[in-house]
């Protein structure tokens, strides 16, 4: 089992990996110090399980949560050290949590469950229903990577979102580009924007002009000006939720 | 003769009428009430005294002139006196009456004083002996009266034969008078009984009623407006009373609105609206119950000009220091009267709504209290930061012993720092070492993700601020502030001498700039709470103020006397 910890205190890390390395058949993939290099790395190495920290700068780990692609889910472990609301919501749910300071034995029962779980259902476990946890609403700021630096961009701020092989890109509406962990599927659930190609998402607020084409496809003229394609395929459902259809 | 005497029977019960009226009509005044009823205290006594006498007088007053002297029915006052009074009011009366008749004159002056007094202690001693026998329920018999009367008349003939010479003169008076006066004095004395009889159980069946409607709207509001005064629990509250008192209409209302209608003309005295009529105004400003019966004092709606109410008793409800809070309001349509029952009832109907508001009051400043004493305890148990400081001492355990013994003596610190009352004075040297204590336990925790700077010159050590002003200040920096940066936090504590002569300004300040200025949030310990404390042990002139650039940086500056060193 490929583990990866996340907290923003190095010595809750530091602690919890202590536990963890007692146990052989457990890889510790790597540790992450905030919510956006936790996502960084999950999508970059895939571990089968998250021991999450809720309390984070920025974004939560339950906020983290909501933003990963749902598809591509590991098996979250909330770690918490005082969290009534949160806690309230794992016991009900019956989701994976520790308590801060972690006990070994409390560790040991959460991995037997684990390698249970991995072990009967194999790869195509469904990932529990993590939109039942608190904190699941629409996503107001993106994490996004800039020259250098971690930026979390306003959703307004965003005028489309394309899709590139390197990754996904967000289109400020000053026409610059940002990198971000998130897919466009997420995107596409978790804030207002809509679908226009399958490799383009847009702003509804930021589009200034639909210009239709002779192929049965379109152009959006955004409000800085900017030109983002419009398929076929997607023409019908975005004039419908622009209520235009 | 005999024809002469049934005439004058006639004409002397014809005076005892006159004399009945007036004490018919005297019987609706409150006069009267003392009487209604076996008299034990003295100002009761001294009523019966003085109505009797009156009576008594009255008696003679009305009395027909037979030759020289007068047939009257003096006794009936003297023997009433007597027995509802005893012996010493009957016999006061007995002199009283006897007095004024011995004062006419004529040959049987002496003999009517005497049997007048003894009139009224016939009536005196038979009070005592039935009170003895505990037969008082005898002495309001009508016939008994009548035949006390009777005897009494009796035993006055016989002093006249008895005192008056001579003794043809007292014989001739006597064979006159004698049928007429027994006749009247008993049927009048009995009729009189009968006339209080009547009055007390009219009384009794008014006030029945009353402590019937009082009781029963009691307990169906009972605790109705102690869980709030509030709309709907005003509309309950008047629905009840509405159906109680069966008045046209009724009415709630607090200082500036109409909270609950029922009844006529609810279609346009709607629940929310403000209030509009003068005389719910005057009630309130006046703290007073108004009245407008539609007669004497003009009523008309303020609201409907086709409004079918005509009158309206406003009644001003109370809070503990009698200061209004509300009116409770009564209607009747035009053409029908207020009952003078609902006048009553209503104002002891606002007294009875007026507790249950206040008993409310008072619960839920009992609950606020609790809750605020919870918080309390809380801010000073500070649960997330108690787990997360034992998973920090935990995890540097393993790494450097000696160093989370160390975490553990701050961690005590912090604690019996924390559970100190909040009331009490503390120096800056004594709030550092709670601030220290929680910083180094914090520094571990955060590791590289927390720098902190603390520059409080030396001389300042012993400036005196509230126990926990600044401590909450440099946790909110972090809890607040530096905690949610992704890269790494600074904390600067400083100080430095204030503009103003004899002020210090401590700074708390942090390169996060997340929290906006928010003085009212709710948070227990928040800085809003210490703002006020300073305020309140220093003056206005001091406390806290919050410098703010967002993404920047947050500077909590607290404004303290440097005078108060030796305070």
């Amino acid at each position: 089992m490929r583990a990866l910890l996340v907290d923003d205190e190095p010595l809750a890390r530091s602690e919890l990996r202590a536990l963890l390395e007692e146990d052989a058949t457990l890889t510790i993939t790597g540790e992450a110090g905030n919510a956006i290099e936790a996502m960084q790395a999950i999508n970059q190495q895939r571990p089968d399980v998250v021991f999450l920290d809720i309390q984070m700068p920025r974004i939560s780990g339950l906020e983290l949560v909501s933003m990963l692609d749902p598809g591509q889910m590991p098996h979250i472990v909330f770690v918490t050290a005082f969290d009534e609301h949160a806690v309230r919501a794992f016991e009900e749910h019956a989701f994976d949590y520790l308590l801060k300071p972690v006990s070994a034995e409390r560790l040991g029962k959460t991995l037997a469950r684990l390698r249970k779980t991995s072990a009967t259902a194999g790869e195509a476990a469904a990932p529990p229903d993590y939109s039942l946890l608190p904190g699941q609403r629409a996503l107001r700021q993106l994490p996004c990577h800039g020259h250098n630096r971690i930026l979390l961009l306003p959703l307004d701020a965003v005028e489309s979102v394309t899709a590139r092989l390197s990754g996904i890109y967000l289109v400020d509406t000053a026409g610059q580009e940002h990198f971000t962990e998130l897919t466009l599927k997420t995107l596409e659930e978790k804030t207002p924007l809509l679908r226009c190609h399958r490799q383009h998402l847009i702003h509804p607020d930021q589009i200034a002009e639909i210009r239709l084409n002779d192929s049965g496809g379109a152009d959006i003229i955004t409000r800085s000006g900017q030109s983002v394609p419009v398929s076929r395929r997607y023409l019908k459902p975005l004039k419908e939720s622009l209520g235009l259809g | 003769m005999l024809s002469q005497q049934l005439l004058l029977v006639i004409q002397l019960l014809q005076q005892t009428c006159v004399f009945l009226v007036i004490a018919w009509l005297l019987s609706k005044t409150p006069l009267f009430t003392p009487l209604m009823q076996v008299t034990i205290r003295l100002p009761h006594k001294l009523t019966c005294y003085v109505v009797f006498s009156a009576f008594c007088i009255l008696g003679t007053f009305l009395g027909l002139k037979v030759g020289e002297s007068i047939a009257n029915i003096r006794a009936i006052g003297a023997v009433l006196g007597g027995l509802l009074g005893g012996p010493s009011v009957g016999l006061a009366v007995g002199f009283t009456g006897g007095l004024h008749r011995y004062s006419l004159g004529g040959p049987t002056d002496l003999a009517c004083m005497i049997s007048t007094i003894t009139e009224g202690l016939l009536g005196g001693l038979i009070h005592r002996a039935l009170i003895r026998r505990g037969r008082v329920d005898l002495l309001f018999q009508p016939m008994l009266v009548g035949v006390v009367a009777l005897a009494a008349e009796m035993l006055q003939m016989l002093i006249i034969l008895a005192v008056t010479r001579p003794y043809a003169t007292a014989f001739a008076v006597v064979d006159s008078v004698a049928l007429p006066m027994l006749t009247a004095n008993s049927i009048g004395a009995a009729m009189f009984m009968r006339l209080l009889l009547d009055r007390r159980a009219m009384l009794e069946k008014y006030s029945n009623a009353f402590s019937a409607h009082a009781l029963r709207i009691a307990a169906r509001t009972e605790g109705l407006l102690r869980a709030g005064f509030n709309e709907a629990n005003s509309q309950k509250v008047a629905r009840i009373i509405s159906e109680e008192t069966g008045v046209g209409a009724v009415a709630i209302t607090d200082r500036e609105k109409l909270l609950a209608f029922t009844g006529t003309g609810a279609d346009h005295h709607l629940p929310g609206t403000p209030i509009t009529s003068e005389h719910t105004m005057q009630a309130i400003r006046d703290n007073r119950v108004v009245y407008a019966d539609g007669n004497e004092v003009a009523y008309t709606c303020s609201i409907h000009s086709e409004c079918r109410l005509g009158s309206t008793l406003v009644i001003p409800l109370q809070d503990a220091d009698d200061q209004v809070i509300g009116t409770i309001k009564l209607y009747e349509p035009k053409g029908r009267l207020f009952a003078r029952l609902n006048r009553t009832l209503g104002e002891g109907i606002a007294k009875l709504l007026s507790r249950q508001i206040l008993t409310g009051r008072i619960e839920a400043q009992k609950a606020l209290l609790t809750q605020s004493e919870i918080k309390l305890l809380h801010a000073q148990v500070n649960p997330h930061f108690l787990f997360n400081a034992l998973n920090t001492i935990n995890a540097v355990i393993r790494l450097d012993p000696d160093r989370a013994r160390g975490l553990v003596q701050n961690l005590s610190t912090f604690f019996r720092k924390n559970l100190k009352r909040p009331e009490e004075t503390v120096t800056l040297a004594d709030e550092i070492e709670h601030v220290n204590a929680y910083l180094q336990i914090e520094l571990a925790r955060f590791g590289e993700r927390l720098k902190v700077e603390v520059d409080l010159p030396y001389i300042y050590a012993q400036v005196r601020l509230p126990a926990f002003s600044l401590q909450p200040i440099v946790e909110n920096a972090i809890k607040h502030g530096t905690s949610h940066l992704l890269g790494s936090g600074h904390i600067r504590l400083f100080a430095e001498a204030g503009k103003k002569a004899d002020t210090l300004l401590v700074h708390v300040e942090d390169n996060a700039g997340l929290y906006p200025p928010r003085k009212t949030a709710g948070d227990g310990m928040g800085m809003g709470l210490v703002d006020r404390r300073i305020k309140a042990r220093f003056g206005s002139e001091y406390g806290l103020e919050v410098a703010f650039e967002a993404e920047r940086y947050t500077r909590i500056t607290l404004t303290l006397p440097l005078g108060s060193v030796d305070a």
